[in-house]
This record gives C-alpha cells, sequence and structure tokens, in this order.
C-alpha cells in the first residue's frame, strides 16, 4: 500500500510541474475545411492550436486537375501557416498539410474545399 | 477496468471479471490524420507514454440480492522504444452487499508489455500485439478480490479508421473502429481452495467510435461549439467467454455493452460511458464508468513523455512536397 501511495503521489508531483506543449491540432483553416467558395482563394490558410516548427511543417495545395496551385514557399508565423494560390478556376481543391509543433510532436492531415459552387 | 466480482460468489465468474480487467494498457493514438483517444473498458491500438487516473466503475453484481461495487483504478504506460512500452496498473475495490458482506482491497497488480506491429497512416490501420501478466498474490487474497494465481493473456490489438474512405462517403469517413481479442492462461489449473477448475478464457471486445475532432478537420467544419468539437461518441462492447478447463463451471459468457463519450483536450482526456450488462451473469442494471486520463507525451514532451530508448518520438525531418 505505501508503495502505491507514494507511486501516485510523485506522478501528481510532476504532473503539477509540467511544461505546456502539445500535439498541434488543425484548428481551423481558410477557405474552412469543406466548405464552399464563390471564386477561388488568393491563399489558403491554417491555425493550429500549437506554435509551429516552421522548417518542418508544410502544405501542398492542389487544383481541380490535380496540379499543384500553391505559389512558393508556406509562411508560417507562431500557430498559423499559409500559402499563396496560383489561379485554377473552379472545382476541388485538396489540401495536405504536415505540421511540427515546437515540441516536436508532428500531426497531420489533409482536406478539401470547393471553388464556384460545382 | 470492469470487474466482475459478482464472482466472489461464483468462481467461474470470477475468473472471467480476471479476465475482462486483464489489458488495460492506454495509449495516445495518432495514425496520420486519425487519433484514436483511449478508451475506458477496452485499450485502443498504440503504445504510448499516459497515465489514466482514475479510472472510476460502479455496478450492481448479478448476485441475489444484488451487490453494489465500486472499482477505482490507475494504470501508467511508458515507452521503451518508438514501437514497445509497458503498462502497470491496479484496481481497488469495495463490494457491499445489502445486509451481508462488505469486501474491500487491491486486486493483484498488473503489468502488460505491448508491441507496435503497423502505423499505416494513410489508412489509418494500427496493429498491436502484447502480453498482460497479472502477478498472483500482490493483491487482497483474503478479501477474494486476487487471485494467489497469476494469469498471462497474449492480446492482439487493431484500430481502423474510415478516413481513406472516397470523398463520396462524407461525413461517415469520421467513424473508426477498434478490437482486441486474448486468451487467458492462468498459471494453475486446478484451484484447492475451492476445489474448482480454472478455467481458460477468450476475452475480447472493441469499440466503434466518431471523431467530431476529424469531421472538423478533415471533412467539413461546421463551425459547431468548440465543446462538440472535441467529442467522441463511442460504444464499447468487452466480452469473457471460458473456453477450456472449464469443468464444472459455468460456461457462459458475460459482458457489457457501454455507450458513452470521451471529450479529449490538448493534456488529457475525460470520458464517461453507461455499462449495460449482457445477461444476468454479468450485473443487474446499468452502471457507469468514468475516467481521466493524462497524455503523458504532451504534459512531459522532453523528459517522462518521451522513449527510454532511440530518441524522439517524432524524429523531425524535412518536409518536402
Amino acid at each position: 500500500m505505501p508503495v502505491r501511495i507514494l507511486l501516485i503521489s510523485l506522478l501528481l508531483a510532476a504532473l503539477s510541474n509540467a511544461a505546456a506543449h502539445a500535439h498541434a491540432f488543425l484548428d481551423h483553416a481558410s477557405p474552412l475545411v469543406g466548405s464552399t467558395v464563390a471564386s477561388a482563394p488568393r491563399e489558403v490558410s491554417l491555425t493550429f492550436t500549437q506554435n509551429l516548427e516552421a522548417a518542418f511543417s508544410s502544405i501542398q495545395v492542389t487544383g481541380p486537375n490535380g496540379a499543384r496551385v500553391d505559389a512558393g514557399k508556406p509562411q508560417i508565423s507562431g500557430n498559423t501557416m499559409h500559402v499563396g494560390l496560383k489561379a485554377a478556376g473552379p472545382g476541388t481543391y485538396h489540401v495536405r498539410w504536415h505540421a511540427l509543433s515546437v515540441d516536436t510532436h508532428k500531426t497531420e492531415g489533409s482536406f478539401t474545399f470547393s471553388v464556384g459552387g460545382r | 477496468m470492469l470487474r466482475f466480482s459478482s464472482c466472489s460468489r461464483a468462481f467461474a465468474l470470477a475468473c472471467l471479471g480476471v479476465a475482462l480487467s486483464a489489458g488495460q494498457a492506454l495509449a495516445h493514438c495518432f495514425v496520420g490524420a486519425r487519433f484514436f483517444p483511449a478508451t475506458l473498458a477496452t485499450d485502443d491500438p498504440c503504445v504510448a507514454d499516459e497515465m489514466s487516473l482514475p479510472t472510476v466503475a460502479w455496478s450492481k453484481t448479478g448476485d441475489v440480492p444484488a451487490a453494489t461495487e465500486w472499482d477505482i483504478s490507475a494504470d501508467i504506460s511508458k515507452r521503451i522504444t518508438e514501437d514497445f512500452g509497458i503498462t502497470i496498473g491496479d484496481t481497488w475495490s469495495n463490494i457491499h452487499q445489502p445486509g451481508g458482506f462488505t469486501k474491500a482491497g487491491f486486486g493483484n497488480l498488473d503489468a502488460t508489455v505491448q508491441y507496435q506491429l503497423l502505423k499505416d497512416g494513410p489508412h489509418e490501420l494500427a496493429l498491436l500485439v502484447g502480453l498482460t501478466v497479472e502477478w498472483g498474490g500482490t493483491g487482497a487474497i483474503d478479501s477474494g478480490l486476487a487471485t494467489p494465481w497469476s494469469t498471462l493473456t497474449p492480446t492482439f490489438n487493431f484500430g481502423k479508421g474510415f478516413g481513406d474512405l472516397p470523398d463520396s462517403f462524407g461525413w461517415l469517413r469520421a467513424f473508426a473502429v477498434t478490437g482486441q481479442i486474448g486468451y487467458q492462461f492462468p498459471t494453475r489449473s486446478f484451484d484447492v481452495d475451492t476445489g474448482t477448475f480454472i478455467p481458460q478464457v477468450l476475452v475480447y471486445g472493441g469499440s466503434i467510435q466518431y471523431s467530431m475532432p476529424y469531421l472538423k478537420s478533415e471533412i467539413h467544419d461546421y463551425q459547431l461549439p468548440d465543446f462538440i468539437n472535441h467529442l467522441f461518441p463511442i460504444v464499447e462492447a468487452q466480452f469473457a467467454t471460458p473456453v477450456a478447463n472449464n469443468f464444472g463451471n459455468s460456461p457462459i459468457t458475460i459482458g457489457t455493452i457501454n455507450p458513452g463519450v470521451i471529450w479529449v483536450g490538448t493534456y488529457f482526456q475525460v470520458g464517461a460511458e453507461a455499462v449495460f450488462p449482457v445477461n444476468h451473469a454479468s450485473g443487474t442494471g446499468v452502471g457507469f464508468l468514468g475516467q481521466l486520463h493524462f497524455y503523458l507525451d504532451d504534459i512531459f514532451p522532453t523528459t517522462i513523455g518521451r522513449p527510454l530508448l532511440g530518441g524522439s518520438s517524432a524524429p523531425p525531418q524535412q518536409l518536402k512536397f
């Protein structure tokens, strides 16, 4: 019994002194995940629940014909990552992202949005 | 987790209860874009650095009159390498029968070693094998809450998310299933104190779960309230069936079906489930199961939240598209 209590006490003490870092989840995107927008956006912006390591986070966008439409290097600041888009017309766009939070936890995901109400 | 200790009166059921309580190795489980939360009654399909403290269960046994049972348990999981981990856990129980007995004490300590066979991100598929040892004689034997013999339970776990279905499946892609099957061997075949055989038991179960975080970040952001976007509605089921060395004992399968919900935060999750016994031998009435679960890899990312050997859980690598 004393061993059990000691172990639990140590764990609780350790928890109370914990630093605050975690996996970076996608909090919201612009355009919204799964949404339909009237005209092609000039950029895709992703906001995460944690700050990102810029060197190890990335985003890729493909247009309705399957070709890459992201333009240039993604801009990453704090918990936000965005990339400009080339004009590609109406249709379904696919966004793939990888994120490395500042404590080296890696997450990934993908989603689509549509342009032009197709 | 759930102990069918009504079985203090029915030996075979006691063994099945022990079987169902084995194998609670809970883990922080990312597979591609899919996150499998730590399930309450069964196990998820990953090794990780996590801790459940506490898990609380309340139920009424199948005895006449029914006894009330409280179980409070804790377990901690630690990765040794990226794919190999251990879990240690224990349960304190209190069983009270109106006008009758009250028993209280710890069950046997259990330890689990697990190896991650596969994590296939694109297909959101995870496979895991493990061995749970419940160490005989480490609990309250005199109260009937623990056995003097040990049990060994090799177990296979899987998890599969449906995010790889075509986009036309829409919101259905947020569903996932997990499952486990194990075979429990006691280290003794006969209990001389009660004069009964100790059965070998097949333990199995799983969950079907719906990920609101997945719906929001992968399929369609309906801009629901933040609280809703952290929920995993879930139904778990767990069963135990004696399959060998069960001479003279009841051959009946016991189990529960547990609908509930898990709220997932950044550093911890909270889960609550109703517990429906599948038959009278499994209990009476509707029980409750609740759990507070910590993600040690997120709370201690640079110390105990990392594998002991083999470096970081996520070695940085330059991502290129």
